[in-house]
């Protein structure tokens, strides 16, 4: 895409999601806005395992830590939500550069496990604290400081503008020296240590910013039903929705999630609106549709869009040099894809 | 003295969550493969054994543990033979896991459906309530026997891959697939045994939790959990580790639900998380 389309097309979608809310009604801006935010999620998931290869099952703790941050700062400072909404993406990335310390000691399925029983870890300690709302949870009190009629637009515009930073920020991030870095550490990392990348500082700021993203987007999920408990903070649903909305739609790719998070919505209100089924059938038909991607299209649905159509939107693919371009070009893809 | 009979029956349930995590323990040896799944199996063995049993009262639950067994060991069969073998070569080490995870998502909510929300036990008559003294302590009849019965098939286990022509090919395809092919094995026939080994397994634990405890349709989730705990902190594929860090995990949740009664499954995670911090390869597993 030139500079100029991209521009315009970037500027167009800012004046269409600044003026929905005077167009379409609350319902569809609340589907939207848990679209977006689950859309950020995604990306943040897959900047961990698509690039990072840091695989984890617990990403919902920060979901859960963004959320709870924020209804108690907010309650014990006495202010509206969105002036304490900075702290949920600081917390959760201070949390995870703490232990982040501890948990990169792990490989692969062991850093995957580790990660969830981190996030049962930290739940059951929130529903023993009594001062958190324990079990049971506790409502945003301070949402009398928040004007009802902007609470679903003001929802609206962060979401989007969140879910545009996941994408847009990964998207820098992945052309910038520690997104080719991270590439390379992911796609041999005994040759990308052997020329000097430092795998851990790398995987350490990729973690960081996942953990700040997925907090921030918990945060702005449960200002809007103004109620957090932790068996829906810190449900593993969360992180199994991440999954499969980046494995659907193509792992490694930014346009991916993007397609899986359509995809996942879309089945959604299908079976439940149109089909009028319980919402158990969306599952049954969401998993199914899971393992025929696995056994038909296993690098996902994005990869076999772009070939078939040759689009190539967001793709952080770096081509080597001419003079190294001279090589057959078959080979040449292959040695620079990314 | 009441501190002897909570390790006791720590131990009791930790031979049970051993059992749960060997069977995972033995496709990840070898296959490499992790199944999603394995908990929505464990579910899905105690939802037939109540329905069997309830279908059958004059039926005693512990004559359904060989029928299940074998029931089990033909899904697993199936299971590898229809999807996991397809995908099995790919070098994705995500293939297996996004295939068993819809597999674990399609029959959790077919199970919810199917059988409903509410919390089910299996009842196991009188012999719930039976208690021997053994030196002074009452410890249960039930427990006792189950972990008579995960010793047993424990052993049978190692008997099975250490003594017999079968447990030599596994162990031989384990190592290295494309040498044993070069020598008249079939991997695909010998993924498809350890498949149906490995869930006949599951369903067995499965079946022997739901006398222990109440399940639902999402309870499979908890169980994946314990036996990916097990696994982890044994070692990966290490047998003998997940026996021992089974048992390890019951003794520290009991002791640890004696101490603070609301607390849950927290002290086993917090073991876990120490025990792979200070091991990262496991208790039991090659150090790194």
């Amino acid at each position: 895409m030139s500079r100029a389309r991209g521009w315009f097309a970037l500027s167009s979608l800012v004046v269409v999601t600044a003026a929905a809310p005077w167009v379409v009604g609350e319902g569809v801006q609340r589907l939207v806005s848990e679209c977006l935010l689950m859309l950020a999620m995604a990306e943040m998931w897959n900047l961990l395992a698509g690039y990072a290869g840091l695989v984890s099952m617990g990403q919902q703790v920060f979901v859960g830590l963004g959320a709870y941050c924020l209804f108690f700062s907010s309650m014990a400072m006495n202010v509206a939500p969105y002036w304490v909404l900075p702290l949920a993406p600081a917390v959760c990335g201070l949390v995870a550069a703490v232990i982040a310390l501890f948990l990169f000691r792990l490989r692969e399925a062991y850093f995957a496990i580790g990660m969830w029983v981190f996030s049962e870890i930290v739940s059951l300690v929130v529903s023993k604290s009594e001062w958190l709302g324990g079990e049971r949870g506790m409502g945003l009190r301070t949402a009398r400081l928040v004007d009802p009629h902007w609470l679903e637009p003001v929802t609206f515009w962060m979401s989007a503008a969140v879910a545009s930073g996941a994408v847009i920020g990964t998207y820098l991030l992945m052309r910038s020296r520690i997104g080719l870095a991270l590439m390379a550490v992911r796609d041999n990392d005994l040759a990308a240590t052997s020329i000097g990348v430092d795998v851990w500082r790398n995987r350490f700021i990729a973690f960081v910013i996942s953990a700040a993203g997925c907090g921030l987007a918990g945060a702005i999920s449960f200002n809007a039903t103004l109620y957090v408990a932790p068996g829906f903070a810190f449900d593993p649903n969360w992180v199994v929705a991440m999954m499969f909305i980046v494995l659907m739609g193509g792992i490694g790719t930014l346009e991916g999630p993007i397609l899986g998070t359509i995809i996942y919505f879309a089945l959604r209100e299908v079976v439940t609106d149109v089909l009028n089924l319980p919402a158990s059938w969306y599952l049954v038909a969401l998993g199914a549709v899971a393992m025929a991607a696995m056994l038909f299209a296993p690098a996902g649905l994005w990869p076999m869009v772009r070939d078939r159509f040759r689009i190539d939107w967001l793709s952080v693919r770096r081509w080597p040099p001419v003079s190294a371009r001279e090589v057959p070009p078959a080979e040449s893809q292959v040695s620079a894809s990314t | 003295m009441i501190w002897i009979e909570t390790i006791v029956n720590g131990i009791l349930v930790g031979g049970l969550y051993g059992l749960l995590g060997v069977g995972l323990a033995l496709i990840v040896g070898v296959m490499r493969v992790v199944n999603v799944s394995h908990g929505e199996f464990m579910v899905l063995s105690a939802f037939m054994g109540v329905s069997l049993a309830g279908t059958m009262p004059w039926l005693h639950p512990a004559a359904l543990l060989v029928p299940i067994l074998v029931i089990f060991f033909g899904l697993g069969y199936a299971l590898q033979a229809v999807l996991i073998n397809r995908i099995i070569t790919r070098p994705d080490p995500f293939a297996a896991i996004l295939l068993t995870f819809g597999l674990a998502v399609v029959m959790r909510n077919l199970m919810l459906e199917g059988f409903g929300a509410d919390p089910r036990t299996l009842t196991a008559g009188t012999l719930a309530q039976a208690s021997v003294p053994i030196l002074g302590l009452a410890i249960g009849v039930l427990p006792l026997l189950v972990l008579g019965v995960s010793v047993v098939l424990f052993v049978a286990l190692q008997l099975v891959l250490t003594r017999t022509r079968l447990g030599r090919i596994v162990r031989a395809t384990a190592d290295n697939r494309d040498v044993a092919r070069l020598m008249g094995v079939n991997p695909a026939h010998v993924y498809n045994i350890v498949m149906g080994l490995s869930l006949a397994l599951a369903s067995v634990a499965g079946l022997l939790l739901a006398i222990r405890s109440s399940f639902t349709a999402y309870t499979g989730v908890e169980r994946l959990l314990i036996a990916f705990e097990v696994v982890v902190l044994g070692g990966l594929g290490s047998f003998w580790g997940a026996m021992l860090g089974g048992i390890l995990l019951g003794v520290v949740q009991l002791v640890g639900l004696k101490f603070d009664p609301n607390a849950g499954p927290l002290y086993a995670h917090l073991l876990f998380f120490v025990g792979v911090l200070l091991r990262p390869n496991g208790l039991f597993g090659a150090r790194a």
